[in-house]
């Protein structure tokens, strides 16, 4: 059972022998939400990781932005970031969908510019994204819109232009059993709280539908499973850093991997206390296995017993 | 507990003598989901409960009607309705607002003109119906919308126009706790024309939950306020009332929830083995949906209240 260890010059050799693989989250981790500076030290903890040989993957589930455009967001960040080191939810939907999934047909997208960029990396067919060209007026209107009866998949990941007419039109795609229900993540807010994320646009999908989507982001699966089966990765020599129990934490238990929390973002001690002592197995899914007030502190421990 | 009887010659006199007040679900009991036409015999039917002296309400989770709106509808459908004999989700959520809440400030309104009408006729200022105004194009445009720091109040209803700039506004507002959240009614689905289904109330609502992790007071069918409304409005004893509907979930539990007892019928959404599957449940939520009694059709209590020669 994780036992949310405080780590320190005792025990911090044996952590950094024990994983070849870090997944970083990074609001709140590298870089506090919304800022335009990285938390001090932590990109020069980055370099002392990689010169250590450990290989680095930066993880979101902002579904916004294409991989391409979350390098140039790490790099303003001060982080040497490559396409093939950032796996964002947009991109491991586009590959649960093609890889995992196998489908080859047309997907109707609930998402972003992020997310369809990704799907055409993928030479995936989509529609959907952007502004809906509905000019009804109507309830009735509403069933003019054409269906597709070819489109057996339909995403659902954040969405600015979000409203009803997409809710009909997923809702139609999805009354057929057969129509896969995919979600890119199902965080509740973005932006440090201020702004409703991808979970409200999920949930509303899922109630009118009774159905559940298979979410790909974080804290579930098919994240881990496609770092394990696109770059090789050994989920027991991996660790998570994080900032949120829900999601970085949770990720880690559910690959079998080991998380590492920091409390430079959303969560904070007492809320690991109280999952300590809480009988529900979700809770225990979420506790720590390590952590530390900032990932600059790993930086400091590297450099006192004289690693790096 | 509530035994999904069928009523018969040997019972519906007992039945009829137990109750002075009906209130009546529509789609599904009066009419089919979105059709033009009653279904045959149900409004000669209600005619020979207003013979008997029993008064009829008719009750809609639909909110995007007014009363006079729905009205009209009923009449269409030949069935003689009045105002006050309407019971729609919004108009129960105007009254609980005012007079169960005591709310006199503005609120803001995911909704449709129906919600807006019933606002309007209890005198409750409101704003964000219709249309959202906004011209923004990033995510940071939105905290340009003006956020009233007087309105606590949110409603949210079924609304054409939903999309992510009202549930940014709408969080915006229930991010403080003082704040009420209210939704007229939480229905998965809203029946369309041509046995379609759309999107209900509940999927609109369920996203402003999620992104707030609040609960909304929700004022329609099953749950109490509406059960509240008319007993303080219209001086109903939910102990001699009857609810007649054809889904478990709201009409049936709307009678469990407010002291009254529900007759289903089979001509809308539910089948009869969905009702005898929750008397073998243990849940207690499930149990609160079992009917007390039962037909096919509202039509046979029309024939029953003939046969018996009650009028």
């Amino acid at each position: 059972m994780a036992e949310c260890l405080l780590l320190d010059k005792s025990n911090v050799k044996e952590f950094l022998d024990s994983f070849d693989t870090i997944l970083t989250d990074c609001d709140g981790v590298l870089w506090e939400s919304a800022a335009e500076y990285p938390i001090p030290g932590v990109p020069e903890t980055i370099e002392q990781l990689k010169k250590l040989g450990k290989k680095v993957f930066y993880v979101s589930n902002n579904s916004t932005k294409t991989r391409a455009e979350y390098v140039v967001k790490c790099k303003k960040m001060q982080y040497e970031a490559t396409e093939e080191e950032i796996v964002g939810c947009a991109y491991t939907t586009a590959q649960y969908i093609k890889h995992t999934l196998g489908y080859e047909g047309k997907v109707y997208i609930i998402g972003s510019s992020g997310i369809a960029g990704e799907f055409d990396a993928e030479g995936i067919q989509h529609f959907g994204v952007g502004k809906d060209e509905w000019n009804g007026r109507g309830l009735r209107d509403l069933l003019d819109i054409q269906i597709d009866p070819q489109v057996k998949c339909v995403v659902v990941g954040f969405d600015l232009h979000f409203n009803y007419v997409k809710l009909f039109t997923a809702h139609q795609y999805l009354s057929d059993p057969g129509c896969a229900f995919i979600a890119t993540n199902t965080d509740s807010a973005l932006g440090g709280g201020i702004f409703p994320a991808t979970g409200p646009i999920v949930s509303a999908v899922e109630c009118s539908t009774g159905r559940k989507a298979t979410v790909c982001g974080k804290p579930q699966e098919p994240l881990g499973d496609i770092l394990v089966q696109q770059h090789g990765i050994d989920p027991k020599r991996t660790v998570m850093i994080g900032d949120r129990l829900d999601t970085d934490m949770a990720l880690a238990h559910n690959c079998g991997m080991k998380g590492l929390l920091v409390l430079t973002g959303f969560a904070q001690l007492e809320d690991v206390r109280y999952l300590a002592a809480s009988n529900s197995t979700a809770h225990q899914k979420q506790i720590p296995h390590y952590y530390l007030p900032n990932l600059a502190d790993l930086g400091k421990l590297i450099t006192k017993i004289g690693l790096v | 507990m509530a035994r999904c009887l069928l009523l018969e010659k040997s019972n519906v006199k007992e039945f009829l003598d137990s109750f002075d007040t009906i209130l009546t679900d529509c789609d599904g009991v009066l009419w089919e989901g979105a059709a033009d036409y009653p279904i045959p015999g149900v409004p000669e039917t209600i005619q020979q409960l207003k013979k008997m002296g029993k008064r009829v309400f008719y009750v809609s989770n639909n909110s995007t009607k007014t009363r006079a709106e729905y009205v009209v509808k009923c009449q269409k459908l030949q069935y003689d309705t009045t105002e006050e004999e309407v019971v729609g989700s919004a108009y129960a959520t105007a009254q609980y607002v005012k007079h169960t809440l005591g709310y006199k400030g503005k609120v803001y309104i995911i909704g449709s003109s129906g919600i807006a009408g019933e606002f309007d006729a209890a005198g409750i200022p409101h704003f964000g119906v219709g249309e959202d105004g906004w011209n923004g194009r990033g995510l940071r445009d939105l905290l340009d919308i003006k956020i009233d720091p007087e309105v606590k109040c949110v409603v949210v209803g079924f609304d054409l126009h939903f999309n992510y700039v009202k549930l940014f506004t709408a969080q915006q507002y229930l991010s403080d706790p003082e704040c009420l959240f209210i939704a007229t009614n939480t229905d998965s689905a809203l029946p369309a024309g041509g046995g379609g289904i759309l999107p209900g109330t509940g999927a609109i609502v369920s996203a402003v939950e999620f992104s707030t992790g609040r609960q909304a007071t929700v004022c329609g069918k099953p749950h109490n306020p509406l059960g509240d409304i008319l007993v303080q409005q219209h001086g109903i004893n939910p102990k001699r009332t009857i609810m007649i509907g054809d889904r478990l979930d709201t009409d049936m539990a709307l009678a469990h929830n407010c002291g009254m007892r529900g007759l289903l019928v089979l001509t809308g959404f539910t089948k009869l083995e969905d009702a005898r599957r929750l008397t073998a449940s243990n849940s207690i939520a499930h149990q609160k949906q079992i009917p007390h009694y039962y037909l096919p059709s509202l039509v046979d209590l029309g024939k029953l209240i003939t046969e018996c020669g009650l009028v």
